[in-house]
């Protein structure tokens, strides 16, 4: 038997729900009845969770609808490439600072993301430089805000 | 009130306040216009120029970039869909479907003219009202505080409208978010790892820009851009509106209008929420529900009213009492102090000409900003032709400066990575995002009142038996139980026509 995406939500949501309440079981400030105190709103969450997994999970057992793919494998590899330039991009950003960092990053993606569309590699560094600079010139000289500059040069 | 008519005028006439009315409001929109980017940051960026200037032109230029910020925030929404500032979330939902489906001229006319309605009529309502209104206020405690929270959480679970549990969930994931940090009055530390950047609470912009933009974005490329929307430019005449569409969603519009007012005088909550609260009042009172959240007007109308309206609304309790009703009213309240105005009811006495020139100045901004959008209505769909490929990175790119500008730490923008994996996953799991917002908006507010109240009585009993608060819960409960009831009912009356 498939096991339909909502199923996993469902369980997904109740594991999530068992693990916040196992942490706010060990807040110092205690719960009682004349006085909730800080566990009241995570125990709120971690009710709704356990009370909206098992509705979502049971649901969707009894639900003969088809599910609609949510993303194909190609999808979910364009969408980890995605997620690791950007976390590498903040990574580079600590050490070589926003300068070095983001007209690389902006390349890369750029050439990613405009795969199949009529694009010159000279149009798309232009457009790096460009664009790097304007949201530099933009923060930091306009509005005197700091960007990152880099522990290599900071 | 009339006899403050000649100061105000004298002020709004001065060529030099007059122009910086112009920058700030020019300003203020392409602040709300860019995702990460808020009046609110305008705001308190420029403040600092402001301490050289006299009162007048200081108020004069605040307000403009703030009235600016909150106006401009439909135009990122609209033509992105991602919004320009927690005001414009719901804008996001009709906007940018309407938008992609070659309907942004008319999107733009339609949040052009609903800010202009909802700021300039609330500049008016709370210079007539600021003082009666204010009185009311006395009488609230925590307790209807708590319950105000818990009705509006539960009244945009109607957003989720079909599937109940998947708006609940994410109502709760929206708390438990809010969760993060020294809980307020026993200053317990929740959820921070001995992590300093968890200890002030996760930041809005964090949150808002990694679940809603983004993910957005990631995901877009994950499945693959659909081809650049043609965009219906030529169909714009005039304002690209008529009377009679307004008219039309005239009882919309005053909905949301006065849900924005109140929304926006209770102090805490501001255009953040109304805009959500007049979207699910506009979905539940529409007789075609089923056409929000696929670029239904009636959705952009409700939003962009209420969000404007909470302009003159928040800007009541912060005249009459001193109490901000937003964040961007706190900055306003500290930028007067360093004029020598002390906000609260003897403000009305000594200064009376002060508070009643802000109410004009929202007012001559709103017009402002609708001339001024009126004009450039005709560029503002351009930005739909730039290739994906060109706008994204570059949307990117300023959502994590934005991150990284709101603390200084790349932590930020890190924790903004994360939120989009977080929003990814809910997309996956099909949970609705806008009551995670709301929930997270909302969360610290909900939890310190209902606190206090605990403090003040020892008992839940007082939540039911105070009656405006009782009003509240009552209705909290109804929303939560609302859709059960009517599957139930619907059940039996196809029970009941078999038979």
């Amino acid at each position: 038997m498939k096991i339909k995406r909502d199923q996993i939500t469902g369980l997904a949501l109740i594991l999530i729900g068992i693990i916040i309440a196992v942490m706010v079981n060990q807040f110092k400030v205690p719960f009682s009845v004349s006085y909730p105190g800080p566990k009241a709103l995570p125990m709120i969450a971690v009710a709704g969770f356990v009370i909206c997994g098992a509705g979502i999970f049971i649901e969707s057992t009894k639900s003969t609808k088809e599910e609609q793919v949510f993303l194909l494998k190609e999808g979910w590899i364009r969408v980890l490439i995605s997620m690791v330039i950007l976390a590498v991009y903040i990574f580079a950003m600590k050490f070589v600072g926003y300068l070095i960092a983001t007209p690389v990053a902006c390349y890369i993606l750029t050439t990613l993301y405009a795969k199949g569309s009529n694009t010159t590699l000279k149009g798309r560094l232009l457009y790096t430089v460009i664009l790097t600079l304007a949201v530099y010139v933009i923060y930091v000289f306009a509005f005197g805000l700091g960007l990152p500059s880099g522990e290599l040069f900071g | 009130m009339i006899s403050y008519l000649p100061y105000i005028l004298g002020e709004v006439a001065n060529p030099m306040n007059l122009a910086l009315l112009l920058v700030g409001n020019v300003i203020g929109m392409i602040f709300g216009a860019i995702p990460g980017l808020s009046g609110t940051l305008a705001v308190m960026l420029l403040m600092p120029l402001t301490y050289s200037m006299q009162t007048g032109a200081a108020i004069i230029f605040l307000l403009s970039l703030w009235v600016g910020g909150c106006s401009g925030g439909f135009i990122g929404s609209v033509l992105l869909g991602i919004p320009g500032s927690p005001s414009s979330v719901a804008t996001c939902f009709d906007g940018y479907p309407m938008a992609m489906a070659g309907k942004a001229g008319k999107a733009l006319a339609i949040g052009m003219v609903a800010s202009f309605l909802g700021t300039f009529f609330s500049a008016i309502a709370g210079a007539f009202l600021s003082q009666t209104i204010a009185s009311i206020a006395f009488e609230l405690g925590p307790w209807e505080y708590a319950g105000l929270c818990f009705v509006a959480i539960t009244m945009v679970l109607a957003i989720s409208k079909g599937n109940m549990f998947k708006g609940l969930a994410s109502a709760c994931i929206g708390l438990l978010f809010a969760s993060v940090g020294f809980s307020p009055i026993d200053a317990e530390p929740r959820f921070v790892f001995d992590n300093m950047y968890l200890m002030g609470g996760l930041g809005m912009t964090v949150v808002l820009i990694g679940i809603f933009g983004v993910s957005s974005i990631v995901l877009a490329y994950g499945k693959g851009f659909d081809p650049l929307p043609e965009v219906d430019t030529k169909s714009i005449k005039g304002l690209g509106i008529t009377l009679s569409e307004i008219m039309e969603n005239i009882v919309n519009i005053v909905r949301s209008w006065v849900i924005g007012l109140v929304i926006g005088f209770l102090p805490g909550m501001g255009a953040g929420l109304s805009n959500l609260v007049a979207y699910s009042a506009a979905k539940n009172a529409s007789k075609t529900p089923e056409l929000f959240g696929k670029g239904n007007p009636e959705g952009l109308w409700a939003s962009e009213c209420s969000n404007n309206a909470a302009v003159g609304g928040s800007m009541i309790p912060m005249a009459a009492l001193g109490i901000p009703g937003d964040s961007t009213t706190a900055l306003l309240i500290g930028a007067l102090t360093i004029h020598g105005l002390e906000m609260g009811p003897m403000v009305f006495r000594n200064s009376g000409n002060i508070v009643y020139l802000m109410f004009f100045v929202v007012a001559l901004c709103a017009i402002v900003c609708l001339v001024l959008q009126a004009l450039g209505m005709r560029t503002f769909p351009k930005i739909l032709k730039v290739p994906y490929h060109y706008m994204y990175p570059a949307l990117l790119i300023i959502s994590f400066m934005s991150a990284y500008v709101d603390s200084s730490s790349l932590y930020k923008c890190g924790m903004m990575l994360f939120f989009a994996a977080v929003g990814i996953l809910m997309a996956f799991g099909g949970l609705p995002t806008s009551p995670l917002i709301l929930a997270f908006i909302l969360g610290p507010t909900l939890e310190s009142n209902m606190l206090k109240a605990f403090q003040n009585t020892g008992t839940a009993s007082t939540f039911f038996t105070r009656p405006i608060s009782c009003v509240f819960m009552i209705i909290g409960i109804g929303c939560v139980f609302s859709p059960i009831l009517k599957t139930l009912y619907a059940k039996m009356k196809q029970k009941r026509s078999v038979q």
